[in-house]
């Protein structure tokens, strides 16, 4: 079954410039994301993977290649255009929640219909379902988010991430202020939630985390240098404690040679032009 | 965004900093309470002021001449014919004579030796009794007239039934036919009003009219009235109209009155205006924290898809809020304040009521203000809120 594409990325570039210089955050990383899939996008801090997010998330835009969101380029849009696509075909799920804390529940995950044209009757409508999705109690819908738990309060930034109905919900490290227990539940929440049809792709740098994901690509000094199922942690003994550098293999294979290739004509020069 | 969006945000992020949003709107808060506690003083007053004299008063002139010969009812009533435009031409005569207080002790009081018409002209009213008449006027009947404050002086109480009484006046008694409503505003001793030839020929010690009282007929223009009045008397009297004349109508010292008001508020304007200034400014520091101190929640909601003016309109909307709301604070206060001062007006000057007059055209340029400054002074910071980058934004700790 060929399903739709979600995000094209080709040969994504990002430089950032500053007073000491330019740092070449984002070396030419290309992917794709089926709809429906669950992708982790794993790398230690500095790799560029958070660059990575930003563009995907379009809250940023690379300084060279193309990224086509549900077959739209945005690469090039100005900031009102991306933020109307970040309103209405995007997510979000932060790793400190990122919630309002004296705003109630409900009103945390109507927060992003308020810039949309959603009308005012549906909108608490959507948000309560939101909600209910991630298993949030009925009660607790007036509560301040900040008498919440940890687990609580990320459940409610999915439903925050999800009331918009997105294309895409991005998530940065969303375990990595909680316990393991609780990012458990978090991260079977997603799942839930990919099973439902929802495309994620996850940010971690942690494969314990990576590993609940359907696919996981790798990230270091801004490129990508693995993109495989994952195949588990490997423990010393583990029969399957070849597995990953299988995939390494087979992925350097083709995968390499198209990075340092890239498609002529398909890597357009944005420096500079930025609004 | 909608406005009611709008409006919910900025009540929360408001009334989650209550205390520090109180201080920063008192710079307006006082700006707004002295404009309006003096604009609405002034009407008191000046409404006071209208109410005490009457509005008829402003058809009111009064003459004096410096004339060779004491001036006489036959000269007033020569006047009367030459001059049209007056309703009643009087007059009224000057003397005084010992009388004796209700505590026993000798004090001069006041006579103003009056023909009737004068006290249609003079715009008086009787509180109780009656005028007297022409006839009795005539006959010099001793009768006299007295007013409210010299009621309280003659017999200790002011609510003293007066009509009828016996009044001593040098060697002589008169009865008091009627008590005449004294105005608050000027009013000490014993006045008291007795026919002009009951004065001529049973008190003396006058010098003929000293001042001659006008009633305009309706609809006059006063301020040429004044100035045909003062040629007319001056070349009856043969004297100078610069020096020898002096036409005074009630209505130009309302008009001046009310001039002298207009340039108090004016100075009140220019005070707070620098307080409403040094109160914008403060605004636009709060603002700025705002800014800086809610930067992760900037990102946040441009993250969740606010755009630049979306995040424009909700930092500016505070800065409004705030002002206005400091406006509404001011309004309230200055009004308390109006009444506190005319309470205290009260009491110095007894009698007189001085009701603060909250005007709705006050009121909403007062508010007009008030946007006005939070658009100014919130302008910047809402900017450079709008101008955050998100991602910077979300990383800021």
């Amino acid at each position: 079954m060929p399903a739709a594409t979600v995000v094209e990325a080709v040969d994504l570039h990002r430089i950032y410039e500053s007073a000491s210089g330019f740092t070449h955050a984002l070396r030419g990383v290309s992917l794709t994301v089926a709809q429906g899939e669950f992708l982790a996008i794993m790398g230690p801090s500095g790799s560029g993977k958070s660059t990575l997010m930003n563009l995907l998330g379009c809250l940023d835009t690379p300084t060279r290649g193309r990224y086509l969101l549900e077959g739209v380029d945005v690469a090039a849009y100005r900031e009102d255009e991306l933020a109307e696509i970040r309103a209405t075909r995007l997510g979000f799920v932060f790793q400190s929640f990122n919630l309002l804390p004296r705003a109630t529940v409900l009103r945390n995950v109507v927060l992003p219909l308020i810039y949309t044209a959603c009308p005012r009757k549906e909108r608490e409508q959507r948000a309560r379902a939101a909600l209910r999705s991630v298993s949030i109690d009925e009660r607790l819908f007036d509560h301040r988010s900040n008498e919440l738990s940890g687990g609580q309060m990320q459940r409610v930034a999915i439903a925050r991430a999800l009331v918009n109905n997105p294309a895409l919900i991005l998530a940065d490290e969303p375990t990595g202020n909680l316990d393991t227990a609780t990012g458990d539940m978090v991260l079977d929440t997603f799942k839930r939630l990919r099973d439902q049809g929802k495309t994620i792709v996850l940010i971690t740098h942690e494969p314990e985390v990576a590993a609940h994901a359907d696919r996981v690509i790798h990230i270091r000094d801004g490129r990508r240098y693995d993109d495989a199922p994952y195949a588990g942690v490997p423990t010393v003994g583990d029969p399957r404690a070849s597995a990953p550098a299988a995939g390494v293999l087979a992925a350097n294979g083709p995968g390499v040679s198209t990075l340092h290739a890239p498609v002529p004509g398909d890597s357009r020069a944005k420096g500079g032009a930025r609004p | 965004m909608r406005f009611g969006d709008l409006l919910y945000e900025t009540w929360h992020a408001l009334s989650a900093n209550k205390g520090r949003s109180l201080l920063t709107i008192l710079g307006i808060v006082i700006g707004i309470a002295a404009v309006i506690a003096m604009t609405s003083l002034i009407g008191g007053i000046q409404n006071m002021l209208i109410g005490e004299l009457g509005l008829a008063q402003a058809r009111q002139v009064s003459i004096s001449v410096n004339a060779m010969e004491p001036v006489d009812f036959d000269d007033v009533e020569h006047l009367a014919k030459g001059m049209p435009d007056y309703e009643i031409l009087t007059g009224s005569g000057m003397t005084s004579v010992e009388t004796t207080l209700a505590d026993g002790t000798k004090s001069y009081a006041q006579i103003v030796a009056v023909k009737p018409d004068f006290f249609a002209a003079n715009g008086s009213k009787v509180a109780e009794g009656r005028f007297f008449t022409a006839g009795e006027e005539a006959a010099a009947a001793r009768l006299a007239l007295v007013d409210q404050s010299s009621v309280k002086e003659l017999f200790g109480n002011a609510d003293v039934e007066a009509v009828g009484k016996t009044l001593h006046l040098g060697n002589d008694d008169f009865t008091i036919v009627g008590v005449i409503e004294s105005s608050s505003l000027m009013s000490y001793g014993v006045t008291v009003y007795l026919p002009y030839t009951t004065a001529e020929t049973r008190v003396g010690g006058m010098y003929g009219v000293s001042q001659i009282i006008g009633f305009a007929r309706e609809g006059t223009d006063m301020d040429r009235l004044t100035e045909t009045t003062k040629s007319y008397v001056a070349s009856y009297f043969n004297v100078s109209p610069e020096d020898g004349v002096y036409v005074y109508a009630l209505d130009s010292m309302i008009k001046q009155m009310e001039s002298m008001m207009a340039s108090f508020s004016l100075l009140m304007g220019a005070v707070a205006s620098i307080s409403l200034f040094v109160g914008g400014i403060g605004i636009m520091n709060m603002m700025l924290t705002n800014v800086t101190e809610r930067i992760r929640e900037i990102g946040l909601r441009k993250s969740l898809g606010a755009r630049r003016r979306d995040i424009t309109k909700q930092f500016l909307l505070e800065s409004i809020m705030l002002c206005v709301a400091g406006g509404v604070f001011g309004i309230l206060f200055g009004f308390l304040a109006a009444w506190g001062l005319g309470g205290v007006i009260g009491m110095v000057q007894a009698g007189m009521t001085v009701t603060p007059v909250l005007a709705p055209g006050v009121v909403a340029l007062a508010v007009g203000v008030c946007v006005l400054i939070g658009v100014v002074f919130g302008y910047y910071p809402a900017r450079r809120a709008a101008k955050l980058d998100p991602v910077e934004s979300l990383r800021y700790q």
